[in-house]
């Protein structure tokens, strides 16, 4: 018998989760080998963001985001995204589908991007660039297990694994007292979230006795079906809204954000891109994972608790096309979770989302205004996930399509927030100032980044004709469309809150672009030391371009994303 | 149903798991010392370690979280330490900054 | 490739599109070309003429000319005798040989080939700018021996007069000054050169010029005139700074505007009625079918008909235009119940009726008249580009432009786009505009030859003989002639050319246009003073005439005679219209003879009258001179009959349109044009060309008398003349006469609407801008500062003081974050307990 086990884990693991696991391994292999370089007198020189860069390239290969790997009969075969099954790898910790493979897709395209900004303003030869590179690469697998996370133990470890690095990447400009405090508030926050969420997370798995996801929105639903106790329901909710703190954190929602400003203030404008983008997406991820897995029912379960004789009444129902899911909508056992989780996080969004862009308004910081600039973005991005579970058993592909909305934005938002910091940046390197006051007469200093940097802005405002304005139309959108299956007037009270917010968001970002480009420099305006270099523009002009470009075919990332996440709600 | 006059079962290990959280949250809360903000972190996560392990009991309960909650437990031992690790070095670091390491004086970065 | 079908299109298109390019690469990068530009230019328009000849080899070779057309001499005098009863034959549009006698029966038997004879045509598609409920406004083109022979003549004059410019512009490489502009201060303007940008225009100039030449529709042709008017604007008002150049070129540009009105009424009248503005049919559809809606122009004017002889038909849809009351009645008539298709075909039944006047007690010829509107419409147009009274005015203006401007506007270009669109057109126009295109013709070659005998102004001299040559090709062309009015253009470019460029050599060398400060220069620049004699010689016409032998002379004398002739003709069969065309292009010619030696003796001949002037003068230098010997050789050979049936004649004749190789009569009968080969009869050449040589002799023997050998004094016949003299002077008093009647009423109109513009419309808008302001600014004042200012300020100081009082939340202390923490989940755990309280049932 324990052969048998042994022998079940050996085809488990070797024959189905290793192969389907090539990404990480490859980034694992690239941490080792950064880390072996270092060891070896000869290797020294090799720079370990260039072999980061490989690694990650590697990764993306191995990850194949266009035709990925699916586990046939006769080992892994390349198939077309849409046909990719769902499939639970390492014994049910964490599965394969096109969701995680299109989140992971853009956190290493991120990577790769980060690497190159890195490499630019030589920010990892300042302290031990391999140190950088194996934090930055370590995080990135933490954020891997997270968007593929399946079991409560890996949603844990992967919150886990992406933080602690990123407290290090905050902490490494060691001679920065800044640094230091942003460091440490960074590093303590996040220990307790964690530890909160971890205690949320022992409650839940107490409840429905299992830490396995699927497993657990089944017991959830016979929970809700056979007339669960009051206290059961209080722990249940108590640990759904401790599990919540912890996706919080992560997020910077409200009033789990307080370490972002602090932080983002503290650390260098590419680890701040770093923590805004990678770990934001990861996040965001996450909290589909969770929040779909909470509120919809696995597909095989569903099945065979279906399998029992339909009544009468459900037979009676049939010709009529709404009928089936009304009946199923009422015997919907899960409907009460979803009721939560679409108000707690909807709720969550619209106050993050009005929190962040209000306290924007007074910062004189730029990195520190961007950072709640991220918080409201964080806000918007949300604000999908409501609009995706609460049509998630009336409409399925609105559903799959809200939530592919929500990729789009992060991809689009990839864009926008790189290009922000990695301009801030430069503007650090050639000012040696992080003070909106020193943008002034910016576009006479660096024409190039004054304009990049307006589009960005503008981009981030969601104005037209500028990608922004897709990813906030695609979530506006996907909100409308839920509000129209289900009418229901919270939906409506998020669509209002969306639109607002952009209005009041208006005005910060343009006080940016007004300080550039029509304030002329005075004398307490920080002097230029160095001017922007063309390598500096070009890559502020590569990644604004997309900005640009996307609005004129943006339908191949949709239909890409739609595909993705075709078996995400079954 | 008295709480205190009951066999030991799986409510008192939860009470246990309970207060070491709260402590831990009360000490996060109140320290000013950095080490002593990361003690409570550790009460936390001891906290909720109790739990996953009273959860995991099959002396407890008939259905029970069985392999898996002493696995998470284990696991969560392990990512304290490395995150202990880190945020000490972090504490550290602040400390050779500011030689100082009372969290109330790490008040320059707000607003 | 070498196809006719293939090559001729793709060459002639290059050589249209070559200037184009020049024109672009020269205007882009003109400043850095400098010296080059020219070269570019040149070398562009030198490449087109290559490839024109190249496509004129292809056609002859693929299309043998014809003979020449001579009639037997008894036929032609029999014609001449029997017109006007084979004419009511013609008339009654039945060619019913029993009522005709004998004769004319065989010369009609004579030229029955010939009548059903169709000229080798080649159209096609280029680019389709837009369709009309199926009617296609296109690129397309036209190529037939016509087009052929222009792009020759085009392309090789305006090759010399590049060649020329080259030199003649070679001041305008560095800075200038301008003599004839002086500024307020006194001193003389001076202004970077302008080299590239004169032979910029001069490509433009010469792809308009080729872009009409190769039109396929009338549409094209019309924007390319207009390209063409625009071009000439920019070269007349080449030096823009002098007033009186920028005058010249409105002047030019306006009155050329005048003429374009009325062609575009011809646009609109054929437009309107036919649906197409293509000249030959294009088979758009490739199906090697021609469907109704292909068809050109010509094949709708002229339907090959019972027998043959294409000729002009008035078209259905001209004739339902022109009925359109009757039609209208047709329909308010019609029997209830009669179906749409019924009274459609019953409609159709009736247009041959209305056409042909027969229908039932109306003898109306409904369509005729908009048939004769259109022709005279785009008359029109040729008369302002041709420069034909009443329109001539701005020609002899445009002499403002350098030169080889004025060489080539007057001899290739410009000018010559109005002939040349009546010669195109040819097929289209009514026997009665003919008629007005005859008169117009013989007035502009009076007008034009009398002010040219008392110019003293070496241009303008030659300035008024092209308005007069151009009269005369006009009236060749208005009795008939077509082959001699298309045949003096080709001949008249050449000389024409040759005598600017002539010109344009002397005033390099002497800078003066006066001929009074002139003479005796052909001592100092020989080259100059033989070739323009040669140059006069050709436009005199001289010649061995016919009577005496052999037929020979200078290319002139050949298109000159032709052209008498098809007057003289013209005069058989209309005695009283006929004897005023022939006396007047008589007369002409001996006007011509004299004006023209007048000048070559006044410049070249006798003592010098300005010893300063003449002191510095020389010869040109060779880039100028040798265009020069090309050209004059060309003027005295081009028109040579020696090249067997190559010969331009035969060319020329080729290019013949269809329908015109048989006799036209007006509506009423009462004119008759006879058909163009009569005229080469033995009986009509005698006479006419013994009568045109007298006339040339005797104009040269009177300017040798009056200013070579002095027997005549002229300043006495001015004397004698004074009144006549006067008015000459004058200019006919044209240009008064226009300021009278045109320029001073639109002036006092104008000024009546700018006081009416002033006075009462201005006051009214000040007074409604003054009230509106005023309310704007109750408004400003209360709901935009009170109201919408203050609700706005409001919010933003709101937003604003929300803003800081948030960031008052974060405080820094680590401690209160975590502790935030603990508050945030308790408190989001009350809220969501209270807000759905009933979740959990």
């Amino acid at each position: 018998m324990f052969y048998q086990l042994i022998e079940q884990l050996r085809i488990d693991t070797l024959q189905q989760s290793l192969p389907l696991f090539g990404a990480e391994l490859t980034l694992v292999v690239a941490i080792v080998l950064i880390l072996l370089c270092r060891m070896l007198p000869v290797l020294e020189k090799v720079d370990s963001v260039w072999l980061g860069i490989v690694g990650v390239i590697a990764a993306l290969i191995a990850l194949r985001p266009f035709q990925p790997w699916s586990i046939g009969a006769d080992g892994p075969v390349a198939i077309a995204m849409g046909q990719l099954q769902p499939t639970e790898t390492f014994t049910g910790m964490l599965t394969h589908d096109g969701f995680a493979i299109a989140i992971k897709a853009i956190l290493l395209f991120f990577l790769l991007l980060f690497f190159l900004l890195t490499k630019i303003t030589k920010l990892s030869s300042r302290f031990d660039s391999a140190d950088f590179v194996v934090l930055a690469l370590g995080s990135i697998l933490g954020m891997f297990v997270m968007s593929s996370a399946n079991h409560m133990l890996m949603i844990f470890m992967g919150v886990e694994m992406a933080s602690v690095p990123s407290y290090a990447l905050v902490a490494l400009q060691r001679r920065n007292k800044k640094g230091s405090e942003g460091a440490l508030k960074y590093a303590v926050f996040g220990a307790g979230a964690a530890g909160v969420m971890l205690y949320g997370v022992s409650l839940l798995c107490g409840v429905l006795n299992s830490a396995h996801l699927p497993t657990m929105a089944t017991r959830l639903s016979e929970l809700f079906a056979s007339e669960p106790s009051g206290s059961e329901v209080l722990v249940l909710a108590l640990g759904g809204l401790m599990l919540g703190v912890g996706l919080s954190f992560k997020l910077s929602a409200f009033p789990f954000h307080f370490w972002c400003p602090d932080v983002f203030e503290g650390a260098s404008a590419e680890v701040d891109a770093f923590l805004s983008i990678a770990s934001k997406t990861a996040a965001l991820a996450l909290l589909v994972r969770v929040a779909v897995g909470f509120t919809t029912l696995p597909a095989e379960p569903a099945q065979v608790a279906r399998a029992t004789p339909p009544t009468i009444e459900q037979v009676a129902f049939v010709d009529a096309e709404a009928a089936p899911e009304k009946a199923l909508q009422s015997s919907d056992p899960l409907a009460p979770a979803r009721k939560f989780v679409v108000l707690l996080i909807g709720v969550v969004a619209v106050v993050t989302c009005t929190f962040g862009n209000l306290a924007a308004y007074a910062q004189t910081n730029v990195k520190r205004l961007l950072a709640y600039s991220t918080i409201a973005h964080a806000g918007y991005m949300m604000m999908a996930v409501p609009a995706a579970i609460a049509v998630a058993e009336v409409d399925k592909n609105s559903a799959r399509q809200a939530i592919a909305y929500l990729a789009l934005y992060a991809v689009i938002y990839l864009f926008m927030n790189l290009g922000a910091f990695a301009a801030i940046a430069f503007v650090r390197e050639a000012v040696g100032s992080e003070e909106i006051k020193d943008y002034a007469g910016m576009l006479k200093r660096g024409p190039t980044l004054a304009i990049c940097l307006t589009l960005i802005l503008v981009s981030l405002i969601g104005l037209p004709p500028l990608a922004g304005f897709i990813g906030k139309f695609a979530i506006f959108a996907a909100i409308a469309q839920a509000w129209n299956l289900t009418s229901s007037p919270f939906l409506m009270f998020l669509l209002i809150a969306g639109g607002l917010n952009t209005a009041i968001s208006l005005f910060y970002y343009l006080r940016i672009a007004k300080v550039m480009t029509i304030d002329s420099e005075s004398d307490d305006t920080a002097p230029m030391q160095r001017p922007i270099g063309i390598i500096q523009n070009g890559y502020l002009v590569l990644v604004t371009a997309p900005l640009v470009l996307l609005l004129f075919n943006w339908d191949f990332l949709n239909a890409w994303l739609l595909e993705a996440v075709s078996h995400i709600i079954t | 149903m008295n709480f205190l006059t009951e066999p030991v079962g799986l409510s008192h290990f939860l009470a246990v798991g309970a207060f070491l959280f709260v402590t831990g949250v009360v000490c996060m809360a109140t320290k000013r010392n950095t080490l002593g903000i990361l003690m409570g972190v550790e009460l936390v996560l001891n906290g909720a370690n109790i739990n996953f392990v009273a959860f995991a009991s099959p002396y407890f309960r008939e259905d029970n979280l069985g392999l898996e909650g002493n696995l998470l437990a284990l696991f969560v031992i392990v990512l304290a330490a490395a995150e202990a690790a880190v945020a000490l070095a972090i504490a550290l670091n602040y400390y050779n900054n500011h030689s100082t390491i009372d969290v109330d004086k790490a008040n320059e970065l707000k607003g | 490739m070498l196809t006719p079908e293939d090559s001729l299109p793709f060459l002639l298109g290059l050589a249209v599109l070559l200037p184009l390019v020049s024109f672009f690469v020269i205007f882009l990068f003109g400043k850095w070309l400098e010296q080059l530009g020219a070269h570019i230019a040149t070398g562009a328009i030198a490449a087109a003429a290559m490839c024109s000849l190249t496509a004129a080899a292809i056609w002859m070779a693929q299309h043998a000319p014809p003979a020449t057309h001579h009639a037997h001499p008894a036929e032609s005098h029999a014609v001449i005798s029997q017109s006007s009863v084979h004419l009511t034959a013609l008339h009654d549009g039945e060619h019913d040989h029993d009522h005709a006698d004998g004769l004319v029966h065989g010369e009609h038997d004579e030229h029955a080939d010939d009548a059903h004879f169709v000229p080798p045509v080649y159209t096609g598609h280029w680019y389709s700018l837009g369709r009309f409920y199926g009617s296609e406004v296109a690129i397309n083109y036209y190529i037939d021996a016509l087009t052929i022979v222009m792009f020759c003549v085009v392309t090789f004059i305006a090759t010399c007069i590049h060649f020329y410019a080259g030199g003649y512009m070679h001041e305008e490489l560095h800075e200038v000054t301008d003599h004839e502009v002086t500024l307020a201060d006194g001193t003389h303007l001076k202004r970077p050169g302008r080299y590239h940008r004169f032979f910029q225009y001069l490509s433009l100039f010469c792809f308009s010029m080729l872009g009409l030449v190769i039109a396929g529709n009338i549409a094209m042709t019309f924007v390319f005139w207009e390209l063409v008017g625009a071009c000439s604007y920019f070269l007349i008002g080449f030096y823009v700074e002098r007033q009186s150049a920028s005058t010249a070129a409105n002047k030019a540009f306006i009155v050329n505007r005048v003429g374009d009105f009325g062609m575009l009424i011809g646009l609109m009248a054929i437009w309107a009625s036919l649906a197409t503005f293509n000249f030959g049919d294009v088979d758009r559809n490739g199906d090697g079918k021609l469907d109704p809606h292909e068809h050109g122009l010509f094949s709708l004017l002229r339907p090959a008909g019972e027998n043959g002889l294409h000729e002009l038909r008035v078209p259905d849809g001209m004739v339902l235009q022109g009925a359109k009351e009757r039609v209208e009645e047709m329909i308010v008539a019609a029997q209830p119940g009669t179906t749409t298709a019924d009274l459609e075909s019953q409609i159709l039944a009736q247009v041959s009726l209305w056409r042909d006047g027969k229908a039932k007690g109306d003898a109306t010829h409904y369509g005729y008249w908009l048939l004769v509107i259109a022709g005279v419409g785009i008359f029109c147009g040729c008369v302002g580009k041709s420069a034909q009274f009443p329109l001539h005015v701005w020609l002899p203006d445009a002499m403002e432009g350098p030169t080889p401007v004025s060489a080539l506007v007057h001899s290739a270009t410009m000018v010559a786009a109005g002939v040349f669109l009546v010669a195109r057109f040819y097929p289209v126009f009514a026997p009665e505009v003919l008629l007005v295109i005859a008169c117009a013709g013989c007035i502009t070659l009076l007008i034009g030859g009398s002010i040219a005998i008392v110019a003293t102004d070496i241009k303008r001299v030659l300035a008024y003989s092209t308005v007069s040559q151009l009269g005369y090709m006009m009236l060749a062309l208005g009795v008939g002639g077509w082959a001699a009015g298309v045949m003096h253009l080709v001949t008249h470019a050449f000389f024409k050319s040759l005598l600017f460029m002539c010109s344009g050599s002397v005033i390099h060398a002497v800078h003066t246009n006066e001929m009074t400060e002139m003479g005796g220069l052909r001592k100092k620049m020989p080259y100059t003073a033989y070739t323009m004699l040669v140059g006069c010689l050709a436009i005199a016409g001289v010649g061995v005439p016919s009577a005496l032998g052999i037929p020979f002379g200078f290319s002139g004398y050949y298109s000159k005679d032709l052209m008498l002739e098809q007057a003289y003709l013209f005069r058989s069969a209309n005695p009283l219209w006929g004897s005023i065309f022939f006396y007047a292009a008589t007369g002409g010619a001996a006007v011509t003879a004299f004006y023209m030696f007048r000048m070559w003796y006044l410049t070249f001949a006798g003592e010098p009258r300005d010893e300063h002037r003449y002191k510095h003068a020389h010869e040109s230098p060779r880039v100028m001179y040798v265009p020069l010997v090309v050209l004059a050789v060309m003027a005295v050979a081009i028109a040579w009959p020696i090249f067997g049936n190559y010969g331009l004649t035969n060319v020329i004749e080729q290019g013949r349109p269809i329908g015109l190789w048989s006799d036209m009569a007006s509506l009423d009968g009462g004119y008759v044009w006879l058909h163009e080969s009569k005229s080469h009869a033995d009986e009509i050449r005698t006479p006419v060309g013994l009568m045109a040589f007298g006339a040339a002799m005797t104009g040269i023997f009177l300017a040798s008398a009056m200013y070579l050998w002095r027997v005549l004094d002229p300043t006495d016949a001015r004397r004698t003349f004074a009144p006549v003299y006067k008015f000459l002077v004058h200019k006919w008093w044209f240009d008064e006469a226009y300021d009278v009647l045109f320029v001073r009423p639109a002036k006092v109109i104008a000024a009546c609407c700018v006081w009416i513009d002033k006075q009462c419309i201005d006051r009214l808008l000040h007074g409604l801008a003054w009230s509106v302001r005023q309310i704007a600014r109750c408004g400003e004042a209360w709901v935009d500062q009170g109201a919408i200012d203050g609700a706005i300020n409001w919010f933003a100081a709101k937003t604003y003081s929300t803003g800081a009082a948030l960031r008052g939340m974060q405080t820094g202390s680590l401690r209160q974050y975590v502790m935030f923490i603990v508050v945030g989940a308790l408190a989001m755990f009350v809220l969501m307990s209270f807000w759905s309280y009933g979740f959990a049932r």
